[in-house]
């Protein structure tokens, strides 16, 4: 944990997490959007920021980015404090806000390459118009801005975003809005942008989205981080097996106490619903079916379902608001 | 066709040390850059916005200008003859200069930033690592040089129409440019207040073209009738025309001095407030 006393080491060498966040909080008014938020971003991870409308993921990316200038706590990022040293902490990070916008003045590669010089880019042209190619913006050039389509804009946003070479990028809501092709071609292009060395945070409420790329979720509710955990981990620990077991005849009333072990419950007619944890180390399931037969009960079908991130997320926020509430 | 997408995998250890390079590359950008490229980056866009529209920000505001100089140099100067001792359409010159410098300087800075506020391309800057006084520095700079520009191609074109302006050409360039920072800094912060088109109208329609007319542009206040004279003295914009008249012409109805203290203090009060008002991030990072 980088020490946010003493002055960041004037050299390029930084070993810490380019991105730690404590003890943040912000509110609008009687609004407490954020609440005591602590996170670090580890260099080279793909980092998803679930939420719902309105949990606290566009105010947090807009503190460490500079959009937001009171808050409390503190944010370092790659060692930098992002509001004694926020010239050199903005140097770092680069943003993709999820609001659209334009400067209907100008035109499309015009717009990419003077963003790269307020960051001080030389000869930015050249950089722009291969960070164009790569977005499939070519030929688009000379377009006037407001004039694109909105995943043109999305797309130019992301282009803009990338001309300094930020070494920690943050994508708000990246696929909103736009089509299914694009949004293939947009993850596709985030994993390179991971494989070339930027880290990434982006934030959606999309779960299929944070599914298909992130390393690791942060899970946000009315401006607290409820869990941070790696993918994978998250699947184990909070996923759910359902099996429904079809049966030729009810259970008999013997096996009642023996299943007790199991959570289940009763279906429609001889259908019973068992719950299994992702991360069970015991054989629970093969048991049950041995049980099952050692009592003469025929199996008629078996059908699982496997819980998505979706239910976990779910299942969490309900929680939250219930312990809240 | 796109090959399906798989969930990625974690971060894996080259991924990492690619990560470390990339951070390290930022950093070492981080420690050489000092905004200042970026900030001219910024005045030349500025720039660059105001020439997309020339014929509205420089050609518009010199036919405007011109066509006060026409009509009301050639009709009233015909009757008036001589003005303070000197030909009335060389008086009316650098009135009609300072209108001009005072619209242009303030309808830049004011107008650029509303918009990017109200667009939201605002963001644009905010997340740069430009400080509030670069930032500032590029907007100014940008409005300056419209001002500037077209008050110059107007004494041009009124010296190549008979005008004898050019008495004390330091004093005047000097006041030229107090003028222009001066507006432009009150631009940027009537652009950061506003939240209408209208609220951003207001000052120029009811506050700056009022006191800018009754500044004395057409007339000298020494032709005026006692009470008005001294009313017309508690107008700051009086000084500031009578300033750059004894600039042009070597004439002024008050002390040029005035003048240059009242420009002098509407720099620095526009200015620290402007730096103020970025550096709190007031209205535009909250």
């Amino acid at each position: 944990m980088p020490n946010f006393a003493t002055a960041p080491t004037p050299t390029e060498n930084f070993a810490g997490p380019v991105l730690t966040v404590r003890g943040l909080s912000k509110s609008f008014g009687n609004l407490q959007a954020l609440r005591n938020v602590d996170l670090e971003i580890e260099p080279g991870e793909i980092f998803a920021l679930l939420g719902v409308n309105g949990a606290g993921k566009t105010t947090m990316i807009e503190c460490i980015c500079g959009l937001q200038a009171h808050f409390e706590g503190q944010i370092s990022v790659a060692g930098f404090d992002a509001r004694k040293d926020y010239a050199k902490a903005r140097q770092i990070t680069g943003l993709v806000p999820q609001e659209l916008n334009f400067d209907g003045f100008f035109q499309s590669l015009e717009t990419v390459s003077s963003q790269g010089g307020y960051f001080g880019v030389r000869h930015p042209d050249q950089k722009a118009r291969a960070l164009m190619k790569r977005l499939s913006l070519e030929g688009k050039e000379k377009d006037n801005t407001r004039n694109l389509s909105g995943g043109m804009k999305r797309r130019l946003m992301i282009a803009k975003a990338l001309m300094h070479d930020p070494a920690l990028l943050f994508l708000d809501e990246p696929t909103a809005g736009v089509d299914v092709e694009l949004r293939d071609d947009l993850w596709q292009y985030v994993r390179e942008l991971r494989e070339s060395g930027t880290t990434i945070v982006l934030t959606t409420h999309y779960l299929e989205e944070a599914e298909k790329l992130a390393d690791r979720i942060g899970v946000i509710n009315r401006g607290r981080l409820l869990l941070v955990e790696r993918r994978d981990h998250l699947m184990d620990k909070f996923g759910r097996k359902k099996v429904t077991l079809r049966t030729a005849q009810p259970l008999p009333e013997e096996l009642s106490g023996k299943l007790r072990t199991y959570q289940w419950e009763e279906g429609e007619k001889n259908e019973y619903h068992f719950h299994f944890r992702l991360d069970e180390k015991e054989p629970t399931l093969p048991r049950l079916f041995e049980l099952l037969g050692q009592h003469g009960v025929s199996i008629m079908d078996v059908e699982t379902r496997q819980s998505r991130l979706e239910d976990i997320f779910r299942e969490l926020l309900q929680t939250d608001d219930e312990a809240t509430s | 066709m796109k090959p399906p997408l798989e969930a990625s995998s974690p971060a894996s250890e080259p991924t990492t040390a690619s990560a470390r390079r990339k951070i390290a590359g930022a950093r070492k950008n981080a420690l050489r850059n000092h905004g200042w490229r970026g900030t001219y980056a910024l005045l030349v866009r500025e720039i660059q916005r105001f020439m997309k529209i020339a014929g509205q920000s420089i050609v518009s505001p010199v036919l405007t200008t011109l066509l006060y100089f026409v009509v009301f140099g050639f009709s009233l100067g015909s009757r008036l003859q001589e003005i303070e001792g000197i030909p009335y359409i060389d008086f009316l010159v650098p009135g009609l200069m300072m209108l001009n410098l005072i619209n242009n300087a303030f309808l830049n800075s004011s107008f650029s930033l509303f918009i990017a506020k109200i667009h939201g391309a605002i963001v644009d800057v905010l997340v740069t690592p430009l400080t509030p006084l670069q930032i500032i520095m590029a907007y100014v700079g940008a409005s300056v040089v419209r001002a500037v520009v077209t008050g110059l191609i107007i004494w041009l074109v009124a010296s190549l129409m008979g005008a004898g302006t050019v008495a004390y050409p330091l004093f005047t360039i000097v006041f030229m440019l107090l003028t222009a920072i001066g507006f432009a800094l009150f631009g940027i912060i009537v652009a950061i207040y506003s939240e209408t088109f209208d609220q951003i109208n207001l000052l120029p329609s009811f506050f700056l073209m009022p006191l800018t007319f009754l500044g004395g542009v057409f007339y000298s206040i020494s032709m005026l009738p006692p009470f008005w004279q001294a009313v017309s003295l508690a107008n700051p914009i009086l000084y500031m025309i009578n300033g750059l008249r004894y600039g042009m012409t070597g004439v002024s109805d008050v002390s040029p001095w005035i003048g240059l203290g009242i420009l002098t203090a509407l720099v620095l009060l526009c200015g620290l407030h402007a730096w103020h008002l970025l550096h709190t991030g007031k209205k535009l990072r909250e």
